[in-house]
């Protein structure tokens, strides 16, 4: 790339006061703001001391589970459509033919990395069937790598352990067609289970 | 020579071509969206999908006069003076149109669909469809039915093209889909009790444009979104077809046919199709391995060149050096069989090599496999009985190098009588008890007592063995040299047509496995890493017979008989 | 003989305590400037009283002596070791000459045993600094402080590492350009004081009542800018900046050696801080406290430690505020405020304290304490107009941007 090359923009740097280039203004600004922050309230949360409120689990992303169907059975129908979306490359899916009548396809085995994920929420965002979701677990720990490395029964669990705090966000979700009637979504539990699943 | 005016630009085709809207609209570069028609198949003109404004340009005043209708582009021949129209708001208008019908009765289970990311009618809806469903019906999945062995229907999931049906009546001549019932209720099936099977059903998976029709072999085992294609060409027989290796993560998925006008067309059959398992199976030979004083050693690679040139030359040499070229003081007789299963470019390597020590060595062409008759189909598709891809290829090469062809038979006869000192014996056969798709044993007598015996006039020399599976051979062997399989190579093939093709690795070989090329390359002390292109330069400027091979070789292959005095 | 022992044990300690807990300070407020809540676990060891983190510093003096002390294979390792050595020893070495503290009454001697009676004959008050009436003691100070450049450049080239390099290299070129105005501004205040013992100086602020930043304030702002420049604090940080360099010169330093670093670079900023508290702050001065050492009382001389050491901590903060509040010059810019802006400066300053003294010495018996009055206005007035003019002339602001019309060389597209 030459310095003559079109595609540079040239930009003028804004010109300076007498003001600013007394300096004095701007070093008073600085130094304003930072006294402000030096004496305001602080954002910490002392965990494990304090626990850190959630507003709104509907929206936090902490550690995934797999919802079941209203016959228990994983919810999830295979479609890879999340770990297609997964910027981490850590959902890993063995999709086979389903052993039931009305499903055609199901996940045989379905493991997500959480070391490696990073708990950006595209999966739940992929999902064409809500089966997949990140619950308001933040405390996610583990002896080992493996232990780490949850497969569909763990997630399941996950679903189990914290279905009655957190229902399925798709349940919670203003239908989309009737907006009118629709309830706006109540947050209801903020207090996560103790240990996580 | 013919003016045809598409969307305004003048397109100029022969006056023999007969084309009709949607080939004279691919020409211009637009593409005109199409369910049912196919260039290998008849023209039914019913998905409607095609509709385009259509009219004619007087040739002395220049006017053009357009027909009210819309008409199907795809039986629309397309002659001089033809005006096609294809981006006004009235064919907008149909195609969307056709969309909404063909998704009022759809499935849209699209997530479990193996067709999707493929798929024409998720493609041409993003594309001409409406933007919101107007009907309000909720997805549903679709009900599902075999069809036989090798293909299950999604019956919801069809538009009805009836591709597969003029597929089965056309080319593979059999008729066994046929579609049941009328209007709305229209339905793809099979006869009770004559299921979907003749050599070539898996085309009809690849024929439908959505996924109605899906192969069993293939079913649930990929995205096809996860999938790179790689360009290459079928081992199975010597009608060598031009396929598409799709793999993730070097395992193969699913092989499909590509289209080549001069060999396959669109096809290709199920013995190929599905042929390709060998090339994961686990009782491949991965390890080099040589025989010290009666037990098996392991054989480093970086070792190779001074262990083979000492079972060659006879003489020893230490492997820090590199083995000196053309010595071989004891005058020792040596062999080589140059297997069908080789690439021309790794035949050609290989005679080098064992030229370099003994410039009178035998080469021999190696065992050709044997399976039934040809077997030709209505259109002209042929499955040759000669289950390898480059007898020709290792025949021609031959015939340069030494006059003549020694076949597998001779050779055995000539080493019963005279013994060789050491002999190099390629293989690449897939193993003996392999099947066809429809499940037959393929196996011929010879290929079994091979597994089991070994041929007398070998017993005495030195054996070097390259192949993939264990044999009497390989297990007799002084040195064991895996080899690696079609797709984990890159070389040319010549078909039973002369026609050579060149293709490129799709797979990397198992670890462990040194492809042949790479081998030979090595062996042959170039730098780098094998240059298939570069050998094949060689081979077209060394021998007249491959002359036409100079240059970049096309996609469809090149006929080595052009321009040549037969 | 006794006397100075004690004296070097107490600032010796009193500097390492110091050091250690202004570490902790500095995490402190850089928390706090963040919003955070900063160090505030570590109490009492195994149990659970925290004391807001006090015990800190401990706990980070005993991890750097318990980690391993790694000597790189490729440095040179006896410039390697000596480099925090002459660092600390030069940092240390500063503070014989600086008073910690004005006097203590002569009846201290009575806590040694000695009789108070002999002690008020014979014994005046003690002061407080370690080698008392050192008449160049501002020039050691300088001396010693300019020695402390040489831990930077030897640790640098003796880590045979490009980065450490660079920060020696950056760190020589600024301490050299700095020390001309800080040497500058110096020089006024030993005109206006007619001394180089720092104890001296206090006296002539105390005695007057006005101090040095009321008389000199450009030359104050002066110093303190070139005082940041020298202890290497941001805005000037330079020669460790973490974010370019990681850590400049003591990047290959482990354990025991960095902590040698680190604690030299905080009595380098103690050592400013003291300074321009003595220097222009008027020292252990507060109005109320001053009158001859030898009527001070123990009220009074406790007084004037606290006073101190009070100016000095305010200092010390007010140079950890600073750190979060501007962003790191670029090293040109650096170069263009000493040479372009701090010089001119230092030198207007210089010239018109000279001018004003001269004049009031002259003018004294005429205009008696209206000399004060005019010599205090026309340096605020002068320091507004050096000020104005540097605002006006812009020196520091260059256009460096790739020029269009010269440069036609390519630039690889991916940087
Ligand atoms: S949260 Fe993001 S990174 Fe984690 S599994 Fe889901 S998509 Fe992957
Ligand atoms: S996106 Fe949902 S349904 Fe699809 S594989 Fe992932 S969890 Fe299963
Ligand atoms: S055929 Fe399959 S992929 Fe295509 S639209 Fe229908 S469900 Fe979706
Ligand atoms: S099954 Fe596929 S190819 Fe056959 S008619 Fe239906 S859509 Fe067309
Ligand atoms: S493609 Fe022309 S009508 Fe179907």
């Amino acid at each position: 790339m030459q310095a003559t090359d079109p595609d540079i923009q040239w930009v003028e740097p804004p010109k300076l006061g007498l003001g600013e280039r007394m300096y004095l203004p701007l070093f008073l600004q600085g130094l304003t703001t930072t006294t402000k922050h030096l004496v305001s309230a602080k954002v910490t949360v002392s965990y494990p001391d304090q626990e850190p409120e959630i507003d709104n689990p509907l929206i936090y992303r902490g550690v995934h589970r797999l919802n079941r169907d209203e016959q228990g059975r994983v919810k999830c129908v295979a479609c890879f459509l999340c770990a297609t979306a997964c910027p981490a490359h850590c959902i890993d899916i063995l999709g086979v033919e389903s052993p039931w009548e009305d499903r055609e396809k199901y996940p045989e085995s379905f493991t997500i990395d959480e070391l490696r994920c990073i708990f950006c929420g595209m999966c739940e965002q992929a999902c064409p069937v809500d089966a997949i979701e990140l619950t308001s677990l933040y405390n996610l720990t583990g002896r080992s790598r493996e232990e780490m490395i949850f497969d569909k029964e763990k997630l399941l669990s996950v679903y189990d352990a914290t279905k009655d705090k957190e229902p399925m966000k798709s349940a919670q979700l203003p239908p989309v067609t009737t907006p009118s009637t629709a309830t706006p979504s109540t947050a209801t539990s903020t207090s996560p289970t103790e240990g996580g699943a | 020579m013919a003016i045809v005016l598409i969307d305004g630009q003048e397109i100029e085709i022969g006056d023999d071509e007969r084309l009709n809207g949607i080939q004279v609209a691919a020409r211009a570069g637009v593409e005109v969206p199409h369910y049912c028609w196919h260039p290998g198949l008849s023209v039914v003109a019913s998905c409607r999908m095609c509709l385009v404004e259509t009219g004619k340009r007087d040739a002395d005043s220049g006017e053009i006069s357009m027909l009210p209708k819309l008409v199907p582009g795809c039986q629309t021949p397309a002659r001089d003076g033809t005006v096609f129209v294809t981006d006004s708001e009235k064919v907008r208008q149909a195609r969307a149109m056709v969309e909404e019908d063909l998704l009022i009765r759809h499935p849209v289970d699209c997530p479990i669909c193996d067709k999707a990311g493929e798929c024409h009618l998720q493609d041409y809806h993003f594309e001409h469809g409406r933007p919101e469903r107007r009907a309000d019906i909720k997805p549903f999945h679709s009900r599902r039915r075999e069809l036989g062995e090798t293909v299950t229907l999604f019956v919801d999931r069809c538009v009805m093209c009836t591709r597969c049906v003029r597929f089965t009546r056309e080319v593979s001549g059999d008729a066994e889909l046929m579609v049941v019932h009328r209007g709305a209720h229209e339905e793809i099936d099979v006869f009770p009790g004559f299921p979907l099977e003749n050599k070539l059903s898996g085309n009809v998976v690849d024929l439908c444009p959505v996924g109605a029709l899906g192969d069993l072999d293939f079913l649930y085992s990929q995205r096809v979104w996860f999938m790179k294609q790689h360009a290459s060409v079928c081992a199975g027989c010597s009608t060598g077809c031009s396929i598409q290796v799709e793999e993730n993560q070097d395992r193969i998925h699913r092989l499909k046919p590509r289209e080549n006008p001069h060999v396959n067309q669109w096809w290709m059959c199920d013995e190929g199709r599905y042929g390709w398992k060998y090339v994961h199976d686990n009782a491949r030979c991965l390890a080099p391995q040589q025989k010290t004083e009666g037990a098996w050693q392991p054989l480093d690679w970086s070792d190779a060149p001074a262990v083979l040139h000492a079972a060659l030359s006879g003489e020893n040499c230490s492997p820090e050096n590199s083995p000196p070229k053309n010595s071989n003081p004891k005058k020792r007789r040596l062999a080589a069989v140059l297997s069908p299963f080789l690439t021309v470019e790794e035949a050609y390597l290989l005679a080098t090599y064992i030229r370099q020590y003994d410039e009178n060595a035998v080469l021999a062409l190696g065992r050709i496999p044997q399976a039934g008759a040809d077997e030709s189909f209505p259109n002209g598709f042929t499955i040759r009985a000669e289950k390898c891809p480059n007898r020709r290829g290792v025949e021609m090469l031959l015939s340069a190098l030494t006059g003549d062809v020694l076949s597998w038979e001779s050779f055995l006869e000539q080493a019963a009588e005279t013994p060789f000192d050491a002999v190099w014996i390629t293989g690449g056969y897939p193993p003996v008890n392999g099947n066809d798709g429809a499940g037959e044993d393929v196996a011929s007598e010879e290929e079994k007592s091979l597994a089991t015996e070994l041929p007398a006039g070998l017993a005495s020399s030195t054996l070097i063995v390259q192949d993939l599976f264990d044999s009497a051979l390989w297990r007799q062997a002084d040195i064991q040299l895996p080899s690696a399989a079609f797709v984990e190579r890159s070389g040319s093939f010549v078909n039973a047509g002369n026609r050579l093709q060149s293709f490129e690795w799709a797979i990397r070989p198992p670890a462990g496995v040194m492809t042949e090329g790479q081998l030979y390359w090595r062996l042959l002390d170039r730098d780098g890493l094998y240059n298939a292109r570069r050998v094949l330069e060689d081979v077209a400027r060394e021998h007249i017979a491959f002359a036409a091979a100079s240059g970049e070789i096309p996609a469809t292959g090149r006929d080595l008989l052009l321009n040549q005095l037969v | 003989m006794l006397e100075p022992l004690i004296k070097i044990a107490v600032l010796l300690g009193g500097l390492m305590t110091a050091a250690a807990y202004f570490v902790l300070l500095e995490r402190w407020i850089a928390a706090w400037v963040q919003d955070r809540l900063g160090p505030n676990r570590v109490g009492v060891p195994l149990t659970r009283i925290r004391l807001f983190g006090l015990g800190q510093p401990m706990a980070d003096g005993g991890k750097f002596i318990l980690k391993e002390e790694f000597m790189p294979a490729h440095v040179d390792k006896r410039l390697f070791l000596l480099a925090p050595i002459s660092i600390l020893a030069a940092a240390l070495a500063v503070f014989a000459v600086i008073p910690f503290g004005s006097v203590l009454p002569a009846s201290v001697y009575t806590l040694f045993g000695q009789d108070a009676a002999t002690v008020a004959s014979t014994e005046g008050p003690v002061p407080l600094v370690v080698a008392p009436g050192v008449d160049v003691g501002l020039l050691y100070v300088f001396a010693l402080s300019s020695i402390a450049v040489y831990g930077v450049i030897v640790g640098g080239w003796a880590s045979n590492n490009k980065y450490s390099f660079l920060g020696g290299l950056r760190s020589s070129a600024q301490l050299i350009s700095y020390e001309l105005p800080l040497g500058l501004a110096i020089l006024s205040v030993v005109l206006a004081s007619g001394s180089m013992n720092l104890d001296e100086i206090v006296h002539r602020q105390a005695d007057s009542g006005v101090w040095f930043i009321f008389t000199q304030p450009l030359g104050f702002v002066v110093f303190v800018i070139a005082a940041f420049a020298e202890a290497a604090r941001l805005p000037f940080d330079l020669p460790e900046c973490e974010q370019e360099l990681i850590g400049g010169y003591h990047t290959e330093y482990t354990g025991m050696k960095l902590l040698l670093f680190l604690v030299a670079e905080f009595l380098h900023m103690i050592t400013a801080a003291f300074l321009i508290v003595l220097l222009f702050l008027g020292g252990w001065h507060i109005w109320g406290l001053a009158g001859p050492d030898e009527q001070v009382t123990w009220v009074g001389a406790v007084g004037r430690l606290i006073v101190l050491h009070l100016k000095v901590t305010g200092v010390i903060v007010f140079f950890m505020v600073v750190r979060w509040s501007w962003p790191r010059f670029r090293f040109d810019q650096l170069m263009a405020l000493a040479w372009k802006v701090m010089l001119p400066l230092g030198m207007i300053n210089l010239v018109a304290v000279a001018i004003f003294e001269e004049l009031s010495l002259a003018l004294q018996s005429q205009l008696g304490g209206w000399t004060l009055a005019i010599s205090l206005l026309g340096s605020w007035l002068v320091c507004l107009g050096a000020w104005f003019g540097v605002a006006y002339a812009t020196p520091m602001i260059g256009d460096n941007r790739v020029r269009k019309d010269i440069h036609t060389y390519e630039v690889d597209p991916q940087i």
